[in-house]
């Protein structure tokens, strides 16, 4: 019953990446960003129509953080050094005289670059799955690490469909993919496995002691054993994250809101998905063995 | 006993460690508050002081200090095309070809040319080295030259940025061919980028003859006019492709005209000229009779495309080329525009020579100039340049913009010469620490760039102490709650996570970023993870019967393998993060490591030695 609520959720985050897509960051994508500081509010409107006089209307111009007088500029166009954003600021200066500006933040990353950090990024994240799936079969079972690693694949892959669902309906949160973010995805696979290992330790420890019951009675009393800590620790991290959230600072808003939401699936996924697998497979491998 | 002595060690280093950023900050503060000459007076006395505990301090990340991040990226197919002898068109093709795959994609450079060259059936030594030497061997030399070249220009970026006088600059490689440079607190990006960017390749180019300058230029305007048989003997250049090149001229003019086409109808005496002089309705020839175009500053780069045009350039005679002039000048009326200079391509001296750059002040014109010195072989040179073109211009060139092309009046045989030209005594200053750094070997590209301003790095230092000030005291208080005076020995384990965090991060000079900070709160909680295992533990020790020492020990016992796998997970993925990240995000991994590892030596060891002290003074801790 819960692989189809699992299957259900991981589903409808495919679905939402392929048809709404994800914002990328201009990490990945290349580009120009710009966040002003404006010392009186300015349209958004408006400023698209000075932009647009200078080829630049198809800007991404949005809220910047909680300050209304905050705005990010943001354009894939490439120019020859700092060529756009000094249009951009000049065109600013020229269409609102009466408004002065500060430039708080200013990125600027050549196409080549974004390609290599979307690369970068994706081997980061085989890695890491990699890496774990080894450690974990070395320390438990084979089984167990696959166990985790499905586990986690899933968390990963519900969180990103998160990211696509809600991105643009939250306000004043910015989630789309940026470093930090796929910063957020790797610290999540590390945090999500441990709850995984929690369990897994348990479990083993109780094969050893009480040999005489099964592996899924011996996987329900780990489970029931380990459960206040798991709530624990996850409502512990959780916590904090929403402290992040709410006051670390734009750059890590959008870090925090994924982790948080991988928490609460990678809790999810620890206690339902991964044992589960666990159990499955080594009941069908018995059976193959039995036949 | 020994753990005691252990733990009293690390938290006596991690204060030595942090003691400096203590001190630093009230320095700072104490600063704040003085005014004019206490403020010098009490510089003076504690300067020594001051700067020791400003360079021993938690060094902070761009993003939170404010400042600018650069990737410099080493053009090495320019590299290669300048090192290159006997260039033709097959070889400036085949450059040409790698440019552009280069643009979106990444690729051993070398190697690529190599390879093109192969599949021409072409050998290397015709464009490099001896005629004798194979393939191989100058792919190997050529691979030397270019590391070297990198190398170069690092030492170059290093110099102009110490001359700058930019504090605690970051200059690393990476890769090949790239170098990030790190320059924190800096304010004017501008003048950075100009710093950063330019070769700072000085030329010296005479100027076209103008008589032969006015021919290209009436041959451009009838090959636009859409009158290409002129009876110019360089308009039978594009002779041979007369098909193809007589659609051209659509393109070329639209592209001039771009939008300001007069209509067919159109009869008036401003479109009249535009249809039958193009070019020089942009590009107006000087009265004077020099051979330089003007051209206002809102067409320049219109005509700036149009002189790139392939069918363009074929028009032009060899060893000949458009330069513009790096500012706008003004006319007696105060209008602005660009002065388009025809000069030889092949320079007559380069920046090579220059032994010495000084900026300072015409003392005719009170204007900028940059005054320089040439060694020995170099004042040959110009010697014997200037004395035999008396009467002609040369022109100065820096990274292709024209700075000045004075009339050679004599001979000059010290050596010496100037660049004037500049608007600002700032901008003379800064061509004077990019000529005196050196050339470039080859041209640099910024291909990343991010600044942060102060006023969002100060208010990312707040967003980061208030979320960690609040996640401790929250996390502290949730423990006291739920485990009662056992919750109050994990809070201690807590300050001293925070402490050792902070603590080897100074000792190791490790900088802190905003998303290090983020890392940091994670610590915290994660930190209660390892407390709650082994407390949960102790409880169901408790629960079966053992006493509470013992309950104590078999805790911290049966968790460790737990604690122990959980953690390596993290700090896995964490390494992995660390590899793959740049700058802020690597802060992150840092940090993260650094806290996990913390608090596994605070969740673990200080824990229960302080649980020890308690049961031998027989002050129980609860469990419930």
């Amino acid at each position: 019953m819960w692989y189809a609520i699992s299957s259900v959720m991981v589903l409808v985050g495919i679905v939402s990446v392929v048809f709404k897509g994800i914002e990328y960051g201009i990490d990945f994508r290349g580009g120009t960003e710009l966040v002003i500081g404006f010392s009186s509010k300015v349209a958004v409107s408006d400023i698209r129509v000075a932009l647009d006089k200078v080829g630049l209307g198809k800007s991404e111009i949005k809220s910047y953080g909680s300050d209304e007088n905050n705005l990010l500029i943001r354009t894939v166009e490439q120019g020859e050094g700092t060529t756009i954003s000094d249009k951009i600021k000049l065109t600013l200066q020229q269409s609102f005289p009466n408004v002065t500006f500060e430039v708080l933040k200013e990125n600027r990353i050549g196409p080549k670059v974004g390609k290599e950090l979307r690369l970068d990024a994706l081997y980061a994240v085989l890695c890491s799955f990699i890496a774990v799936l080894i450690y974990i079969a070395f320390r438990f079972r084979y089984t167990y690490g696959l166990g985790a690693v499905i586990a986690t694949v899933h968390d990963v892959f519900t969180t990103f469909g998160f990211l696509s669902i809600l991105n643009g309906l939250v306000p004043g949160v910015n989630l789309e993919i940026s470093q930090e973010v796929i910063a957020a995805f790797l610290t999540l696979i590390g945090l999500s496995v441990n709850d995984t290992v929690v369990i897994f330790d348990r479990i083993r420890e109780n094969e050893k002691v009480h040999r005489s019951l099964s592996l899924s009675e011996v996987m329900n009393k780990s489970l029931n054993e380990t459960l206040s800590r798991t709530i624990i620790t996850s409502g512990t991290i959780f916590l904090v994250l929403l402290i992040l959230i709410i006051f670390g600072g734009e750059v890590n808003r959008g870090f925090a809101f994924t982790m948080a939401f991988g928490i609460v699936t990678g809790t999810y996924s620890s206690i339902y998905v991964a044992s589960a697998f666990v159990l499955d497979w080594s009941i069908h491998v018995q059976k193959k063995k039995i036949s | 006993m020994t753990r005691i002595i252990l733990i009293l060690l690390a938290v006596a280093a991690s204060i030595v460690f942090l003691w400096p950023t203590y001190k630093d900050y009230s320095y700072r503060k104490h600063l704040s508050v003085l005014t004019g000459k206490d403020s010098s007076a009490y510089l003076e006395q504690n300067r020594d002081d001051m700067l020791a505990a400003r360079s021993k301090r938690i060094k902070l990340g761009l993003d939170l200090q404010g400042g600018m991040r650069v990737v410099l990226e080493v053009d090495i197919i320019q590299l290669l095309d300048d090192l290159a002898k006997n260039k033709d068109d097959n070889f400036n093709a085949i450059i040409k070809e790698i440019r552009a795959e280069s643009s979106t994609n990444e690729f051993p450079i070398i190697a690529a040319l190599a390879k093109k060259f192969q599949d021409r059936g072409i050998r290397m030594s015709r464009y490099y080295g001896n005629i004798r030497d194979d393939d191989s061997k100058i792919i190997k030399n050529l691979e030397d030259e270019s590391d070297k070249g990198v190398d170069r220009a690092i030492e170059i970026v290093r110099n102009r940025v110490d001359q700058y006088g930019v504090s605690e600059p970051t200059i690393q490689k990476q890769g090949g061919k790239r170098v990030i440079v790190e320059l924190p607190g800096v304010k004017d990006e501008n003048e950075v980028s100009e710093l950063l960017r330019g070769t700072a390749k000085l030329e010296f180019k005479m100027v076209k003859d103008p008589a032969i300058t006015y021919k290209v230029m009436d041959a451009i305007d009838k090959f636009l006019a859409g009158k290409t048989e002129g009876d110019s003997a360089l308009a039978a250049n594009t002779a041979g492709e007369t098909d193809t090149v007589k659609q051209k001229p659509k393109d070329a003019l639209s592209e001039l005209t771009g939008g300001q086409a007069p209509t067919a109808q159109d009869t008036s005496k401003r479109a009249q000229f535009l249809r039958e002089h193009p070019f020089f309705t942009y590009v107006s020839p000087d009265q004077r009779g020099s051979g330089d175009g003007y051209v206002e500053p809102k067409n320049k780069e219109r005509v700036t495309r149009l002189l790139e045009r392939e069918e363009v350039k074929k028009i032009l005679p060899p060893d000949f080329e458009f330069i513009w002039s790096a500012k706008a000048e003004q006319f007696r009326d105060g209008s602005k525009f660009y002065r388009l200079t025809a000069v030889k391509s092949t320079p007559e001296l380069t920046g090579g020579v220059i032994t010495n750059a000084r900026a300072s002040i015409d003392p005719e014109d009170s204007r900028p100039v940059v005054n320089m010195e040439m060694n020995s072989e170099g004042s040959r040179d110009w010697a014997r340049i200037t004395g035999a073109n008396i009467g002609k211009r040369i022109a100065i060139i820096m990274d292709n913009s024209c700075f000045s092309s004075p009339v050679v009046q004599s001979k000059i045989s010290g050596g010496r010469s100037r660049i004037t030209g500049m608007d600002t005594p700032s901008e003379a200053r800064l061509l004077e620490i990019v000529l005196k750094a050196g050339a470039l070997p080859a041209p640099v590209t910024i291909i990343e760039r991010r600044s942060v301003g102060p006023s969002l790095g100060e208010d990312s230092i707040h967003a980061g102490l208030t979320s960690t000030m609040l996640a401790f005291i929250l996390t502290a208080l949730f423990m006291v709650i739920y485990y009662k005076n056992a919750g109050v020995v994990a809070d201690f384990a807590l300050l001293f996570l925070v402490l050792f965090t902070l603590g080897v991060m100074a000792a190791f000079q490790a900088t802190l970023t905003l998303p290090g900070i983020a890392a940091l709160v994670l610590s915290i909680g994660v930190a209660v993870d390892t407390n709650v295992l082994v407390y949960e533990r102790i409880r169901e020790e408790l629960e079966g019967g053992k006493t509470l020492r013992a309950a104590i020990d078999a805790g911290y016992k049966k968790a460790f393998t737990a604690i122990f796998d959980s953690n390596v997970t993290t700090l896995l993925t964490a390494t992995v993060l660390y590899q793959f990240g740049t700058g802020p995000i690597q802060g992150f991994a840092l940090t993260l490591i650094i806290g996990v590892l913390a608090s596994l030596f605070s969740g673990l060891v200080i824990t229960h030695v302080i649980f020890n002290i308690m049961t031998e003074r027989g002050w129980n801790p609860k469990f419930e």
